[in-house]
């Protein structure tokens, strides 16, 4: 299956703002009744907010106007009253608003998240990690500043925009349309634009992502670097890279900077509507000077919230390019679904590969029909040239990937039908590389495991020794405090290696795959190695990739794997034989 | 960490010392944002005057239109333009200051790079750079224009009624005083919740990394839950700063709102009794409304200013650290004569290697065995000048690592380190990773990693594209391409670092007998733990706990060192195979 982002997006076809909008307000569906009271907030507060202007325009006309200053106090009293009241639903607004949106921010959060749990291994690895986490970190920030700043002034702003529209309309109709119309050319502008904005917006953020995996990888091989003397090449990708992002941030810089100016002038020919035909009424008789000045209040309303929007709409532009980004990870689904149980067969191996076929992509098969069992209580070695697909063998008894054709049966059952839980409690698997938590020894050794989680130090200590890996423990200087981090040289690779082995021995799975698991472990601690598998419960089944051959030497039968295929080598002379003629074709 | 606090007293130049080399654009920006502002100013005045002139029945319409449209124009041009250099500017800064970043970096040390953090590095490329940038884009001209219009609008009230003016800009200090408030308690929390967000981030970069680990485990709820933990810590920072905006913006508006209504109060007082006309009265509404604008502007204005000061401490932190004194010069060819004298090595606390002498013959071979965190790699890391030794000296052909020239000293070395490094980008990139390498080269060392086979079967061959981490390659393919790298710049001095751990015997005896062939002359120093491999070696080292613990060939080791024959045992009962396949 394809998970590769980029050309994903080149092929998914364009979602409209709107579609995009709409997939979003799903996550706030369930808070209709709050959004229903914000909504009433928002609307009492945008109609007192408004009102205000024509008290104050009445007051002009009939008291001070008429030197009536009575009249004037009286109204000073409403507005008072008025003003008080829309402090209230002024608060309430932006507190219900805003409590709505940072649930939302959290709750999009939790689903992304989420949604990376449940992807397999392999849209890790054919997406580069710095752009998938400048996705996840930089583009949920955008929509975080969207949410937690931008989305409460957007609604404010359209509110006390859509009342001042109406009292333009309601006071004076023709006026009210022709101070309008200048709104409709910036509508339909807006509408024109949007699209090349969101493109520009698009591509800025598809090349900061580049820029920030170049600076990752860059840093974190900086050693590489330094040796091959390279530091004018990393200065002069980072220059592309650099220069790259310059141009795109222009454009989009200059797109979303578009409409201020714009909206800045239509705001000013209203006012110069409102002041040449509103005269004009007046000295006809239709209009009074008092309704002259909340009018031209009332365009301010308007216009002035429409230029905020403005600079708001490129914020949203802004965020909605981001949830696209985002929710081309949340569209993607796990090409690994556990199935319904399946019929289980009677005295099955353990484990079986029945014609298995597999290849990372469609045009390339790794594996070629292989067909092998492993017994219970077993330990299997498989031999075999670099890229002769050893790991691709294990990563398929582990369900890292399924099949594209054949099938992996575990203890009788499709391994498909296995739930998560069941499969990996019985398969245990340590990884080449070895990866570990920021944190300490316990903490790495622990991870994931429900069964000691609670236990102190010294009952975990005691639980160690149990399972013969004490003299391991004994190799870090604080014991289980210490200090780890996860990228970094802070400790050996052979350090790491150790931790990884303790960490799947306590699990205790009844599979135990070590793919090159102790390849940069000394010889001597290997041996402790060997001798931990070997006392490992008679049950447990091992499966051993390893290079060098004393740590096979002890295996109940070897596999020999090369050129996609498995074959069973009688003895380690046998192996040995194979491995001396067999043609190195990755 | 005692370094940094050593000249406290010392103040760093502020977020605006950075823009002195932008001094032209920034004036033009200054420039036309006030031209376009002072004219925003001017248009209540027109109103002002239209209806007055109304009033006294001597209004000339085609001569308020007149006077409209050209300030209407002037405003839209001038803020155009200005919008123009603004991203021009703020995208110049930004852009600047990341490639002086990156040069930056890109001179320093491997150990100034880890101890600065990569990922701290990369914030520092990026956020904090974001950061600056919008201080440029927005705040500045905000700022400008926004005190512009304060001053100038109260200016424009005092001309037209004292008295009520004064009462208007009363409310400045009190809205001022309101955000100074609110500002300093979110400042506090932005601060916490920064914090937050960043341990979300590192869940979310440590589950993406430890994918394959996180599913081979099932701890994928366990991640969640991390997960959740941060993230509802996120949201209750989010909900508490979300309390204090939604009490300010009431509070300010409430504030405008009282003005407002001063005006209608005095100012209708003023009109009935004939000290002000209707005209003035209006646009006393228009500059209260021009007015408040501003200040909201300024005081979230503040608030960027500040992350934007703190971003360029950040920053300035990294560009102010003391270059790496590159003092070689030396250009010599090496024969491959390597010594160290000496040499002890403190991480931290605890020592890494101690004590450490041995000298290499130019053209041999020399192996480092040992246990794991022996020190081996390192001992490594010193030979390549990557890190310096605490005490004592490394020498080649007998003089200082230092006194080379850096460039010259490292196309002479190879290094093939240990873990995996592919970088994303094509093949022949990865191993003519150095600009000195020729075709002919790259054919070589291609030859001798033994990876002609493998890249002759890739879809574009050399071009082919292997991905970041490498994930498309098997642990043996990266290991030989890293190989064919160190190889690929025609090096005097080869250094190994268990490279035979992810290579198959039968290669990895076919790859070091072309080494033998195809660079005659070779030093080679070779961390490993087969001693199968070694066993013909010039010289063999046993390091235990960064201490040479035994020295000398293979047969003199066996008769000598107990600790070497307990590994060679370890070895024993499987190395009659290898050389049964060797022979």
């Amino acid at each position: 299956m394809n998970y590769d982002l980029n050309k994903l997006s080149q092929a998914q076809q364009k979602t409209s703002t709107l579609a995009g909008l709409k997939k979003l307000l799903q996550l706030i569906a369930h808070e209709k009744k709050i959004l229903l009271l914000a909504l009433l907030a928002i609307l009492t507060n945008s109609s007192l907010n408004l009102l205000g202007p024509l008290v104050i325009g009445h007051t002009i006309d009939t008291y001070v106007q008429h030197k009536d200053y009575s009249g004037v106090i009286h109204n000073a009293t409403i507005l008072l009253c008025m003003y008080l009241l829309a402090l209230f639903t002024s608060y309430s607004q932006t507190k219900l608003m805003g409590s709505v949106s940072q649930r939302m921010l959290f709750t999009l959060r939790n689903s992304i998240f989420n949604k990376l749990q449940q992807l397999p291994v392999g849209f890790f690895n054919q997406n580069k990690a710095g752009d998938l986490i400048s996705r996840v970190n930089n583009d949920t920030d955008k929509l975080n500043q969207f949410f937690s700043q931008s989305l409460m002034q957007f609604i404010g702003n359209i509110s006390i925009m859509v009342g001042a529209g109406v009292f333009l309309l309601l006071i004076k109709f023709e006026l009210g349309v022709a101070t309008l119309a200048p709104a409709v050319l910036i509508l339909v502008l807006t509408l024109v634009l949007s699209p090349w904005i969101k493109r520009k917006n698009a591509q800025n953020l598809k090349s900061v992502g580049g820029m920030s995996s170049e600076i990752q990888e860059s840093l974190h091989n900086f050693k590489v670097i330094i040796a091959f003397n390279r530091r004018d090449y990393f200065r002069k990708r980072f220059e592309t890279a650099n220069r790259d992002n310059y141009k795109t941030a222009i454009g989009s810089g200059l797109a979303n900077n578009v409409f201020i100016p714009v909206y800045g002038l239509f705001a000013s020919i209203a006012q110069l509507i409102v002041l040449a035909f509103g005269i004009y009424l007046i000295t006809i008789g239709q209009f009074s000077i008092g309704l002259l000045v909340s009018y031209l209040s009332y365009s301010t309303n308007f216009y002035n919230p429409l230029r905020q929007l403005a600079a708001l709409w490129t914020n949203f532009q802004l965020a909605m390019a981001g949830w696209d980004r985002i929710s081309q990870i949340l569209s993607l689904e796990t090409d690994l679904p556990v199935m319904e149980n399946g019929i289980s067969e009677q005295n099955a191996a353990l484990l079986e590969f029945r014609n298995v076929h597999f290849g990372y992509n469609d045009d390339q098969e790794i594996l070629h029909n292989i067909s092998f069992k492993l017994e219970q209580g077993k330990t299997y070695a498989l031999v075999g040239p670099t890229g002769g697909g050893k790991t691709t063998t294990a990563s398929l008894i582990a369900r890292l990937y399924d099949p594209s054709k054949g099938l992996v049966m575990l203890d009788g059952r499709d391994i498909r039908t296995y739930s998560l839980e069941e499969r990996t409690q019985k398969i245990g698997f340590i990884l080449q590389e070895p990866f570990l938590f920021t944190g300490t020894v316990k903490d790495n050794i622990l991870y994931g495991n429900d069964l000691y989680k609670d236990h102190s130090n010294e009952q975990l200590e005691k639980v160690i020794i149990d399972a013969n890996l004490g003299s391991l423990l004994a190799i870090f200087e604080s014991g289980l405090e210490t200090q780890v981090l996860s990228s970094g040289d802070s400790i050996s690779l052979g350090q790491k290696q150790l931790i990884a082995f303790m960490r799947a021995v306590l699990r205790n799975p009844q599979i135990l795959i070590l793919d090159e698991a102790t390849a940069n472990i000394d010889t001597i601690t290997e041996q402790l190695l060997s001798d931990i598998l070997n006392k490992l419960p008679d049950t447990t089944t091992r499966v051993i990739i390893a290079h060098r051959l004393n740590t096979i030497e002890n295996a109940d039968e070897i596999f020999f794997v090369n050129s996609g295929e498995v074959s069973r080598a009688g003895s380690l002379n046998d192996a040995m034989d194979m491995l001396l003629q067999g043609k190195r074709v990755s | 960490m005692k370094t940094d606090t050593q000249k406290p007293d010392k103040k760093p130049p502020g977020v605006f010392s950075l823009l002195k080399p932008y001094m032209g654009l920034v004036s033009l920006l200054l420039l036309f944002a006030l031209i376009s502002n002072g004219v925003n100013l001017w248009l209540p005045k027109i109103i002002a005057s239209g209806i007055d002139d109304y009033t006294k029945q001597h209004f000339v319409f085609s001569d308020i239109i007149k006077k409209f449209s050209l300030a209407v124009l002037v405003i839209f041009i001038f803020s155009y333009l200005q919008t123009i250099i603004q991203t021009y500017a703020s995208e110049r800064v930004a852009r600047d200051l990341r490639q002086k970043l990156a040069d930056k970096i890109s001179r320093q040390s491997h150990a100034f790079i880890e101890k600065a953090n990569p990922s701290k590095l990369l914030t520092n490329l990026t956020a904090d750079v974001d950061s600056i940038k919008l201080f440029v884009s927005q705040a500045l001209v905000s700022i400008v224009s926004s005190l512009f219009i304060i001053i100038g609008a109260s200016i424009l009230l005092f001309t037209i009624n004292w008295k009520l003016a004064l009462a208007v800009i009363a409310i400045i200090p009190i809205i001022g005083g309101t955000f100074f408030y609110v500002l300093k308690n979110v400042r506090a929390l932005f601060i916490k919740s920064r914090g937050v967000i960043d341990q979300l981030n590192k869940v979310i970069n440590e589950s993406i990394l430890g994918a394959a680990l996180i599913r081979v485990i099932n701890s994928q709820q366990l991640e969640y839950n991390k997960f959740l933990e941060a993230n509802t810590e996120a949201k209750q920072y989010g909900l508490k700063i979300l309390g204090f905006f939604a009490g300010l913006i009431p509070i300010v508006t409430f504030t405008a709102n009282l003005a407002a209504l001063t005006i209608l109060m005095m100012g209708g007082h003023f009109v009935i009794n004939g000290s002000m006309t209707l005209g003035s009265f209006a646009a006393f509404n228009s500059y209260l409304s021009l007015l408040i604008f501003p200040i909201f502007i300024l005081g979230f204005m503040s608030n960027l200013i500040a992350q934007a000061s703190a971003s360029f401490t950040r920053i300035s932190v990294v560009l102010d650290a003391p270059d790496m004194v590159d003092a070689g010069t030396l250009k010599e060819t090496l024969r491959g004569e390597v010594e160290l004298k000496d040499v002890s090595l403190v991480y931290g606390q605890k020592p890494a290697l101690k004590n450490v002498s041995f000298s290499v013959a130019a053209g041999s071979k020399i192996a480092i065995i040992g246990p794991t965190a022996a020190g081996k790699t390192q001992l490594l890391y010193l030979l390549t000048n990557l890190i310096n030794p605490t005490s004592g000296y490394v020498h080649y052909d007998g003089r200082s690592i230092e006194s080379y020239n850096s460039e010259s000293f490292h196309s002479q070395v190879g290094f093939v380190f240990q873990d995996s490094i592919i970088f994303n980008m094509s093949i022949r990139e990865n191993i003519a990773f150095s600009d000195t390498v020729t075709d002919e080269s790259l054919e070589k060392a291609i030859e001798t990693a033994e990876l002609r086979d493998f890249i002759d079967n890739l879809p574009e061959k050399l071009n082919t594209i292997v991905s970041e981490r490498g994930s498309s390659l098997s642990g043996g393919q990266k290991q030989r391409i890293m190989l064919a790298r160190a190889l690929a710049v025609n090096p005097k001095v080869l250094l190994l670092d268990d490279f035979t751990a992810r290579v198959d015997t039968n290669t990895e005896k076919k790859i070091l007998s072309n080494i033998q062939k195809n660079y005659p002359g070779l030093t080679l120093i070779s961390v490993t733990q087969k001693i199968a491999s070694v066993e013909h070696y010039d010289q063999i080292l046993l390091l235990t706990q960064g201490e040479i613990v035994a020295r000398g060939v293979h047969d003199e080791l066996m008769q000598t060192s107990p600790d070497y024959v307990q590994i060679f045992n370890s070895q024993q009962s499987t190395s009659n195979y290898e050389h049964g396949a060797a022979h």
